[in-house]
Order: C-alpha cells, then structure tokens, then sequence
C-alpha cells in the first residue's frame, strides 16, 4: 500500500518538473519595474514641493539627478537575449529522473515501509482498555480511602496486584504498605511489598526494601520469594557467593517440585553466572520432575518430524506414568493437559484437566490456576 | 503509514530542493527560459511535498501514533486536541520541520506572486532559497528525522511540557519563525543580486513587500511571546532579557534597519551595498538565534557536546551560509556603484542615523547574549549571566536618541532639509513633551530620572507623528472633506509608518510605566492576611483545590478592594500534572489601562505551614503595562497597511509600466 502513495507522490513531483517543459515563448525580460519606480519617485518630489518641505531650487535638482539615473537604467539593460537551448529539454529530464531515483533510493535505506499503520487502531484499543482499567483500579483505591474502617485487607492487597500489574509500582507499594500494617499482613505481603519497592528502583534493591525482605523472612523463613529477594540483594552488596549459596540452600531444604523452584534455579544461574559456578538443574532438586534437560534439548533439535512427534510422546507418556504414581500433583496434571493439547489429543486432554479440577477444590478462588483449569476445560468442550 | 508518507515526502521535497539549487541558477547564467522557469514548478512542488510531510506529523499526532518517536516523546493521549495538534511543532524534530515549511512557503510565494521581477533575478533568488532548503531538510531527515519509528508501540506518551500547553505559546513559534525565516527570501535576494552584480531601485522596491512581510510576522511573534511569558510563566515581566528573547530581537532589530535603509535605495538609489549587507546580517542572525537555541548551546556549551551530531551539522550550515554570502559580499560589493549625494540635514541622514543606532544596538545584544557562552568555553565551564542590568544600561540610552530622530525623520525632505523649516513645524510638539516630562516629575516625584526622559520622549514621538501626518492630509487647514481626500489618496505606506511609529510610541509608555513604576511584593500569606500595595487593599482568603481536565490546582481566593469599594476578586492557582509530574504557576490578573493587578501563588510556605493554609504570595502592580501590547498591535496594524501599498502589490508596477509610456509627460 505504502508503494502506492510512494508512486503518487513521485509522479506528482516529476509532473511538477514537467510542467516547467511548458515554458512557451520566453516572458518579458523587461518585466521591469524601473519605469513606474522612477514615475513614484518624481511624484514623491512634487509631494513634498506641495507641502512645501522642498524648495522648488531643491526640487528640479532632484528631478535631474533622477532623469540621470533613467537614463543611466536604459543604457544597462538589453542584456542577454533569452532562448530555448535544444539541450534545456534534456537537462530538465535528467532532474525528473534523478528526484524518484535519489527518493526511492534514500526512502528504502532509511524509511520504515514494512511497519503498518493499522498499529494505531491497535494501539487505540489497547489504551481504551488501559484506561478503563486505570479508571477501575482508581475507583476501588478511592473507595477503600473513603472507608471509615481504613478499607478491607483484601482491597489493599489486590490494589496492589492491579498496579503491579499496570506497571505503578511505587502507588503498589504505596497500597502493600498500608496492607502490611494491618494484622492479616503475613510474609507474603511483606516480600510483595519488597518486589513492588524493587521493581520501583529499576531492580535496585534499597533500604526500605531490605526492611521488607527481613520483615517478610521473620514471618516465614521458608517463602521463596525472601530467598529470591535476598539473594538479589546479598548480590547487590558484592556478596555474590553467598547469595548463590543461600539458593543452593534452599532448593535443597525442599521436598517435591514446586513451580518457584524454577525461577529460583533461574536466579541462581543468573548469579552464578558472574562468579564461575556451574549451571544448576530444575532435576537436580526436584529429580521426579521429568522435563527435559539441555541435552534432551539438543537432541530435539537434531531429530526428523516424526521422530521428534514420537519423542515427545515419549516425554508425555513418562509424565503420565509417574502421575499414576502420585495423583496428588496439581501442577503435573496441568502440565500433562497442555502437553496433550499440544499433541492434539482431546480427550486425554480433558481427562487430565478434570484429574486437575477435582485437585483444584480446595484451593482458594484468587488462585489463577482456577481459572486456567476452566479455560481450558470449555475450550475443550467446543 | 501515514508517517511514513510523510517521511517519503520530505524525501522527495529534499530530491526537488536539489536539483532547484541548481537548474534555475545555471539557467540563468545561460539565458534558458526552460530551466530559469523550472524554479517556478520544483518551489511549488515543495511547498506541496512538505505540507504533506506536516500534515502527516500533525495526522500522526491527532491520532496518537506511538509508533512515531517524536508522538511518544512529546504528546499524550489524554491531552486535549489543540495541544495535540500544537504538539507537532513543540518538539525539536517538529519545529525544524515547520520551519522547512515556512522555508518552502516563502519560496513558492516569490515563485508564484513576485511576476514583477525581472526573470534572471527571481530564477536567482529561488535557486539561493533552494541552497538553504537543502541545508535544513538534510540536517531535519540526518540527524533530527520526525518520522523515526518505534516498534512495538509504548503504550502512552510521555506528554508534552505542561508550560507549553497554552494558546498564546501554541501560536508563538509559528509566527516567529513566520518572521526568522521570511528573511530567507531577503537574504535570497540579497545573495542573487551580489550574483548578479544587480542593486538598484527596482531591486530594493522588489525586496520591500517581503521584507516588510517577514518583519511583521516576527513583531507579532515576539510580541505574543513576551505577552506569554508575562500571562503564563507568571514571572509579572514581559521581557528577561533571555538568550531565547535576545536571538528573535536580534533580527528583529536588524530587519528593522534593513526595512528603512531599503526605503532609501529604492527611492535614491543610495546605500546599495548596505542594504545588501543588512539583509545578509539579518538572515544570519536568524540562523544563529536557531543554532543556539537548537543546538542547545543555551543550557550549556557542554550540552553541545552531549549531542555533537546535531550542533556541529547546524554549525556547518551556518558557517557555510554566513561565511559565503560574507565572502560573496566581500568579493562583489566594492562594484556596487554609489547613490545620489545628500546633506546631513536630509531623510537619507535621518534614515543613516536609524541605521548606524539599529546596528549598534544589535551589536550589544549580540555581545551580551553571546559573552556568557564564549566566557563559559574559554574558560573550562564557568558560568557567568548577562542579565537585564547590562542590557538596561547599555541597550536603553542608545534608543533614546533614536526615538527623538524617529519623530524628526519624516519631516526631512529627501536629499537636503532645511533645519530650521523643520523647526518650526515641530516646536510645539517639542514644547509639549518637555513640558509633560516637568509636570509628571512634579506629580510623581520618585523614579529615575531616565523614566520622565523616556516618557517625554514617548509624548515627543507620538506627537510628531500625528503632526506630520496632519501635515500632510493639511488637517485643520482645508475643510475636512478635503483633508481625508488628501488622506485617501495618500500613499498606504504613509499611513503604515504613521501607525508604526505612533505604535512605537505607545509601547515606550508600557515599556517605562510597566519598568520604572511597579510595585511588587512577595510574603507568606494565611487566611485573613490584608496587603496594601499600589492604593488597593489585598486580603488573602484561603486556598482550596480544585481539579481541572488534566491537572490538580490549588487555588487561593484575593479580595481586591480600593477606598473600602470591592473591585474584584483573584483566583491565582498553582497546577500539578500528574502525568508530567509538574507544577506551572496560573497567575491571576486585574487588567486595566491603567495597569495590571497581578497576584502569582508560588509554593506553600513550608509543609507544615501548607497544612495550615499558608502560601507565598506574589502580587504587584505593573502600570500601563497594556500599552504595550496595543503598542504592538499598532506596530503590525503598521505593518499590514505598508504591505498593502498599491506600489508594492506584487504584480501591479509590471502592469502600469504597459501604461506608462503612454502617458503624456507632466
């Protein structure tokens, strides 16, 4: 589309060179305005004779000196006599060739014709959206200030996680602040607070957020979020070292698989990285999971179509088995779901959502794993 | 995609503005009808290009495009529409590109009006305007392109400064740059006549209707600044003496002395090569007023540096344009053959004397605005300011002289005056001011003495322009009807520099009564406080908040009484946008005639003194002050009449000299 406009516009400039082809019989050389220049300038002289600032001795002098110059003006021109050289055509075709050639050629090195302008409407929705829930979000903070009470804990904690979500991390921190005064306020309050402070700072770990940390640690010592946050802060102060062990530490104090473990594991790599310690596996702390490690990876890579389908059959069907083994696990059922989405079998699938479904009801309703389960669940059905 | 026809348009303008730098001007040294006439085409193909480039930023701006930097920087989707769409110009990208726009306007007026032209000259001129087209669009598309692209799209701007969010500053650079670069055109001309070895009469008559046009605009440019500033900042000054305010009063200035000294080579053929060296200093001033303030060499020289790639391309272009046309004029003024011989005592001495003061003041603005930057680079960043006391000391006695020879000066006959004749026309006029300069010290008795001298010379100015021009119309000594017949058929540049001068004239009044006279005081205020200042009694009654569309106020309530009378109330507020995280001053203002009541609310007193209601306040009271802008318009009013003079209407000596010939000698 862009190319259309590019090709009008072109024309339209090369049409413009055109139109100078038309230059029929030369204009007036003479479009002078000498003579009436002259004729003003002796008027002026009879102006001022009339009121009486020139004397007339005065005057006469001038009116001389100008006739002087007349004639001093007629003498000088009938200079060149102007023409149509044959090669005037040529020249004013080469410069109709020349301007697309040097815009085409600047506009594809430098322009962007690939990016669309559709983008705005886009743009424009995703901003209607934003600000309906800006407006939302406003809303509930104006309600829980009016209250009398000082506003509902729940209200403050999802203010928080709403402009976390938005991105205004210092008025989330703002509401976590007024969230961990209140009695309820448990650890993960405080290390929510401690993220929204340090997502505030650009990933800088400050005082109040230290503060947050150890508030959040003495609550319970076991909330991974206080072994990611300290070790980001120990990393921070040159303690690099130290904070990788406080990980390894971690991760080894824990039973089972959690899907924290992930990110910690994550962390630590990014740590460790800086210090020369060896990569660290999800596997190697949590061995029952059977996800795929980097050679895993890599052989995928190397394999045909088929034989990567029946591969990653393989890893389906293994994860399968050990849930046979231990039905309890949540987060595996789910895992086993998408992977059957994946694999385009349906109905597998859905058994393995309904497996995780009847596990989903003792969690609370603001678990979004709810409302994963259900997603998938009626998208199944259709 | 709408920005990227834009980008594709400024491209191709670019590709026009090339090959008019050089075929129109070839064209004429080999006598080709057909490439002299392209500069014609390729002008108002340029103007048309560029318009679409603008109107694409301004499209992009409307619609909020994120993916164009240059919206992201500098708009936001919830301001409200005008300052969308003044946002187009409020960036650095945005205004260079207006300003290539007013660059291609100008060209494509001479190109299409300026048919009184001789052929050789206009192709000239045009391929000269093309030269400084070229300079500007490649340093706009290299270094400062407005369509740069951003992908994926931030979600929202990063606003606009909300300083910058008012009517009058939403007009003010248009008109400014209106006036900087409709010297362009001038100094275009300028440059093809030392080209062509061609000044005379008919070239200064071709220049002035352009000249006066540019010098129109940048009169109302820095007029509707200084009235910004004074209404927006809420500093309660109209001028600061600013490098910003000094680089726009520079070619002001000097387009001021060019506008008289073209008066005297089109009607005597006389100071040739002045005039041509007036119009090439004009335009270079207007360059270098863009070179400071885009460069960003104001904020610091060091910022220079910060983005070298910008500053040393505009210095490049300016060294290029001024040093050449120097160089050119060096070269080919000395041939310039000289004019007619005049008395000191004449118009062409009164109009010298104009020249010479003009171009001195210049030079002292020139140096008291560029001394702190030379003084900061020569000596490894130390900082120094050239403020008001400097230029009032320096710049002000030089005006004095010049405004008694304006009221003079059009009494003067041309070529030799007599003294004593104009004496006498003048005396009572001169009576009068002396003796309003006695009776206002005896009545007012503070004040420098300075003020009464500037102010008598004012009553001086405006009263002899209204002499002469009842002089002329012989009011009072015909019958009326005769008079104004006299009146109409005088010349409308008669009537313009009338208007002009008297506009002058009553801008001193609000230059010195708004400077000398004002009174102003700044103190805590809580609830109940009652200041007196300039025969008001002022009681401070609180402040409350208010919320306006995009901002948060606090605003403070002022009962103005005088002599126990209520006169009015003053709501001075202090704005914060939260989206820009800035607070702007809204002062409020009584005005009168007679001057302005002018409160200003800066910040709480302290935090704890903010909870109780206490605020700093600024009032005083600037007198006569609204002279100055009637003044002004005067001054423009001037201006536009002068322009509409039938001798200066473009075309129209071309169509009477068919006739002349055939009409009968007198």
């Amino acid at each position: 589309m862009i190319w259309v406009f590019v090709a009008v516009l072109s024309i339209a400039a090369m049409g413009a060179l055109a139109l100078s082809l038309r230059a029929g019989a030369p204009p007036r050389e003479d479009a002078d305005s000498m003579p009436a220049i002259f004729n003003d300038q002796l008027a002026e002289i009879d102006r001022d004779v009339a009121r009486g600032v020139l004397p007339e001795r005065d005057a006469d002098a001038a009116r001389v000196e100008i006739r002087r110059n007349v004639l001093r003006h007629l003498r000088m021109t009938g200079a060149g006599q102007l023409g149509r050289p044959r090669s005037s055509n040529t020249g004013v075709v080469l410069a109709m060739a020349f301007v697309p050639l040097f815009a085409v050629s600047y506009y594809t090195q430098f322009g962007s014709p690939g990016l669309s302008g559709m983008a705005v409407s886009e743009q424009r929705e995703a901003r209607l959206e934003r600000q309906r829930v800006l407006a939302l979000t406003s809303q509930l903070e104006d309600r829980l200030e009016a209250d009398d009470a000082g506003g509902a804990f729940e209200g403050w904690m999802l203010l928080g996680q709403t402009r976390i979500r938005l991105g205004q991390y210092s008025e989330a921190a703002t509401a976590y602040e007024i969230a961990s005064k209140r009695p309820e306020a448990d650890s993960s309050v405080f290390s929510m607070l401690a993220e929204a402070l340090i997502a505030g700072e650009n990933g800088i770990v400050t005082p109040a957020a230290d503060k947050a940390i150890d508030e959040a640690a003495l609550r319970d010592p076991s909330n991974p979020a206080v072994t990611f946050y300290k070790a980001l802060s120990l990393q921070q102060s040159g303690r690099s070292a130290a904070a990788h062990d406080l990980i390894v530490a971690r991760l080894d104090a824990v039973d089972g698989f959690f899907p924290w473990m992930e990110s910690l594991v994550a962390q630590a790599n990014r740590i460790g990285e800086g210090i020369g310690r060896a990569p660290l596996s999800l596997r190697d702390f949590a061995p029952m999971i059977a996800g795929p490690d980097a050679d895993d990876i890599a052989n995928a890579a190397e394999m045909s179509t088929e034989e990567r389908s029946a591969f990653i059959r393989s890893m389906v069907q293994r994860l399968a088995d050990r849930l046979e083994e231990e039905p309890d696990d949540l987060d595996g059922w789910m895992r086993l779901g998408r992977a059957y989405v994946v694999l385009g079998d349906t109905n597998a699938a859905r058994q393995a959502y309904q497996k995780a479904s009847a596990l989903a009801r003792d969690l609370s309703d603001s678990d979004p794993r709810n409302a994963q389960i259900n997603k998938a669940l009626g998208s199944l059905r259709q | 995609m709408i920005p990227e026809i834009g980008h594709f348009a400024l491209v191709l303008a670019l590709a026009l503005a090339i090959v008019q730098s050089v075929l129109p001007i070839w064209g004429a040294a080999r006598n080709d009808v057909v490439w002299m006439q392209s500069a014609v085409w390729s002008s108002i193909g340029q103007v048309a290009l560029t318009g679409v480039a603008f109107a694409a930023l301004m499209t992009s701006f409307i619609q909020s495009d994120f993916t164009v930097v240059n919206v992201v920087e500098n708009s936001h989707s919830l301001k409200p529409m005008l300052f969308k769409i003044s946002g187009t110009w409020g960036s650095h990208e945005g205004s260079l590109l207006l300003w290539v726009l007013i660059l291609a306007v100008f060209g494509a007026l001479v190109a299409t009006f300026a048919s009184n032209v001789a052929v050789h000259t206009k192709a000239r001129t045009l391929s000269v305007q093309a030269w400084i087209t070229v300079g500007f669009l490649s340093f706009l598309l290299l270094t400062s392109n407005p369509f740069d692209r951003v992908y994926p799209a931030p979600p929202d701007g990063q606003d606009l400064n909300p300083l910058l969010q008012d009517v009058g500053l939403a007009m003010h650079p248009p008109l400014l740059y209106l006036g900087y670069v409709g010297f362009s055109i001038v100094f275009s001309f300028a440059v093809a006549a030392l080209i062509e070895g061609r000044v005379d009469a008919a070239w200064a008559r071709w220049v002035r209707p352009w000249t006066l046009a540019a010098w129109v605009f940048l009169t109302a440019g820095i007029a509707l600044g200084s009235w910004w500033a004074y209404y927006e900042l809420g500093w309660g000054g109209w001028w600061f003496w600013d490098p910003v305010e000094n680089v726009s009063f520079m070619p002001w200035l000097m387009g001021t002395a060019l506008l008289h000294s073209a008066i005297v080579t089109e009607k005597r053929g006389a100071f040739k090569s002045w005039t041509i060296l007036l119009a090439v200093l004009t335009f270079s001033l207007s360059l270098l007023g863009t070179f400071i303030v885009r460069s960003g060499l104001l904020t610091s020289v060091h910022a220079f540096a910060v983005d070298p790639e910008r500053g040393l391309y505009i210095l490049a272009l300016l060294a290029v344009s001024i040093g050449g046309s120097f160089a050119l004029y060096a070269w080919r003024a000395p041939s310039m053959e000289g004019g007619g011989l005049f008395r000191p005592v004449s118009r062409e001495g009164g109009l010298l004397v104009n020249n010479l003061i003009l171009a001195a003041a210049t030079g002292v603005v020139l140096f008291g605005t560029l001394y702190p930057l030379i003084y900061e680079a020569l000596s490894g960043g130390q900082k120094l300011s050239v403020g008001p006391p400097f230029f009032n000391a320096a710049f002000i006695p030089m005006m004095l002289p010049l405004v008694f020879v304006m009221g003079l000066g059009p009494f003067l006959s041309w070529k030799r005056a007599s003294s004593r004749h104009v004496a006498l026309q003048v005396r009572y006029v001169g009576l009068l001011a002396i003796g309003f300069g006695f009776v206002l010290w005896y009545a007012l008795r503070g004040g420098p003495v300075l003020g009464y001298v500037s102010l008598a010379l004012a009553v001086w100015l405006l009263g002899a322009t209204l002499r002469e021009w009842a002089f002329r119309i012989q009011l009072f000594k015909v019958p009326f009807r005769d008079a104004m017949r006299r009146a109409r058929s005088l010349p409308r540049a008669a009537h313009g520099m009338a208007l002009a001068h008297a506009g002058l004239a009553v801008a001193i009044f609000g230059f010195v009564g708004s400077s000398v006279w004002k009174s102003e005081q700044i103190l805590f205020v809580t609830p109940g406080t009652e200041i007196t200042i300039a025969g008001f009694d002022v009681t401070f009654t609180g402040a409350e908040k208010v919320r306006g569309p995009n901002y948060i106020a606090d605003r403070g309530a002022l009962e103005v009484r005088r002599g126990g009378a209520e006169v009015t109330t003053l709501f001075p507020e202090r704005r914060f946008y939260p989206v820009a995280q800035s607070n702007t001053t809204e002062s409020a203002i009584r005005s009168t005639l007679a001057g302005d009541l002018y409160a200003s609310l800066a910040e709480p007193a302290s935090d704890q003194a903010g909870a109780n209601g206490a605020w700093t306040l600024r009032i005083l009271y600037e007198p006569l002050v609204n002279f100055i802008w009637i003044g002004s318009v005067l001054l423009v009013i001037g201006g536009l009449v002068s322009l509409s003079d039938r001798r200066l209407r473009v075309g129209a000596p071309g169509r009477r000299m068919q006739r002349a010939p055939t009409v009968p000698a007198e």
